[in-house]
């Protein structure tokens, strides 16, 4: 296993690790994307339909930007949706998009519209429901890359990383994060339609690792106390459940390989 | 809303005191609207061109605002409320004006060294496409210096 991080935040226990886009290996994004076409299915609140919708439409808009509470809000976001996700396919993770890497504007996993296969490929593009809609006629999500300019390049990301105060942290990487949302452009391009767009959740993923390595680069920083029992509607999550990855039960790896042992029979 | 703005000047730190760091804090940034990059520039000659970018001298960084785009709720839903009470536990309203940090030492640095005392900053609201956008708004703009 190649770990992403230096050094892991803890002695090896059966976590279950966030890979790179650019990395997963075939079976890893078979079982992805079977995850997500099997929750695009489900009409209820165990759907992808309904996830997507916490963030911005169909209102309220429960998502928090420009908030102290941006990074806690979306690490308890995308747990929920992992979660939700489990349910389909036991075990499939998120992955995170590097947007420091520049070569190619999007992972290849999620710019082609058809897999290997020769199937609609769930994570180019997602349904919209009704409610979810800015305008009756969009119905899918789409894209419209823009200028590499607004992603991130490694040396923004390491600047950031290098503010010790959890609030000037937060406040920059926000910035970052939101020149990615904005380069994608489309549907990712705005905060109501945004969660809908299965890149959204690969996006997140690369923020909340970047706020994971940060805390990695800082032990013990963190917001202040008085935010820590602050809940984080709609999830049944406060701040302080949100600080440590791997009581989550994640953390994240680069790749993974794994086989299995004789047993103990 | 606006697509521009020029600030009167500010006054920059002495290069003789020493400083590690220098921010430009703006508060109050409205995300109300459009997804937008703001180009931030110090020391600009007034007249800026519309288009001018990270390889303009005077580009200082840029910040990037996630547009709400417009309301999707009915009359008031969008209204951010003025005044808080203190008793109210409720979460800030989602328009709440959010605050925006640029790092700018290295540009700072220049025009102390060269001898500048006070610059404008200049900001221009630019869309994913690089076409000025009207969604540029906010209260106040600090020069913050730390060492």
């Amino acid at each position: 296993m190649t770990v992403a991080a230096k050094h892991p935040s803890r002695a090896p226990v059966r976590l279950r690790h966030r890979r790179s886009a650019r990395r997963l290996s075939k079976g890893q994004l078979a079982e992805l994307r079977q995850a997500l076409s099997r929750a695009q299915r489900i009409g209820d609140d165990r759907g992808y339909q309904y996830w997507a919708g916490v963030h911005g439409l169909p209102l309220p808009t429960y998502c928090r930007h420009g908030s102290p509470l941006f990074l806690p809000w979306h690490r308890a976001y995308l747990y929920f949706l992992e979660k939700a996700l489990q349910d389909q396919v036991p075990g499939v993770t998120l992955p995170w998009w590097d947007w420091r890497d520049h070569s190619e504007a999007l992972p290849a996993a999620y710019a082609r519209a058809r897999t290997p296969g020769n199937k609609a490929n769930p994570l180019h593009s997602s349904p919209i429901q009704p409610s979810g809609r800015r305008l009756p006629n969009e119905k899918r999500t789409w894209r419209e890359p823009g200028d590499p300019s607004w992603l991130p390049s490694a040396a923004e990301v390491d600047q950031v990383r290098a503010n010790r105060d959890f609030f000037t942290f937060q406040s920059q990487l926000e910035s970052l994060h939101n020149g990615v949302h904005g380069f994608v452009g489309g549907t990712m391009a705005i905060v109501a339609t945004s969660a809908y767009d299965p890149i959204f959740w690969a996006h997140h993923c690369m923020i909340d690792r970047v706020w994971y390595l940060w805390q990695l680069d800082h032990p013990g920083a963190r917001l202040p106390d008085a935010y820590l029992d602050l809940a984080l509607p709609p999830f049944e999550m406060t701040v302080r459940q949100t600080l440590d990855v791997t009581a989550l039960g994640y953390d994240y790896a680069a790749g993974t390989a794994a086989v299995p042992g004789p047993g103990n029979g | 809303m606006v697509e521009r703005f020029r600030s009167k000047a500010l006054e920059l730190p002495d290069p003789e005191h020493r400083f590690d760091r220098v921010d430009l804090a703006f508060y109050g940034v409205d995300h109300s609207s459009a997804t937008y990059e703001a180009r931030v520039f110090i020391g600009a000659p007034r007249g800026l061109e519309r288009g001018a970018g990270a390889d303009h001298p005077a580009y200082a960084g840029s910040f990037y605002v996630f547009g709400h785009d417009r309301c999707y709720g009915e009359e008031g839903h969008c209204m951010v409320p003025e005044g808080r009470d203190p008793f109210d536990l409720r979460l800030p309203h989602h328009l709440e004006p959010e605050p925006e940090v640029v790092t700018v030492t290295e540009a700072v640095r220049r025009l102390a060294e060269g001898g500048k005392r006070k610059a404008p900053v200049d900001v221009l609201a630019c869309g994913p496409d690089g076409a000025p956008v009207k969604a540029l708004g906010f209260d106040e703009l600090r020069l913050l210096t730390y060492r």
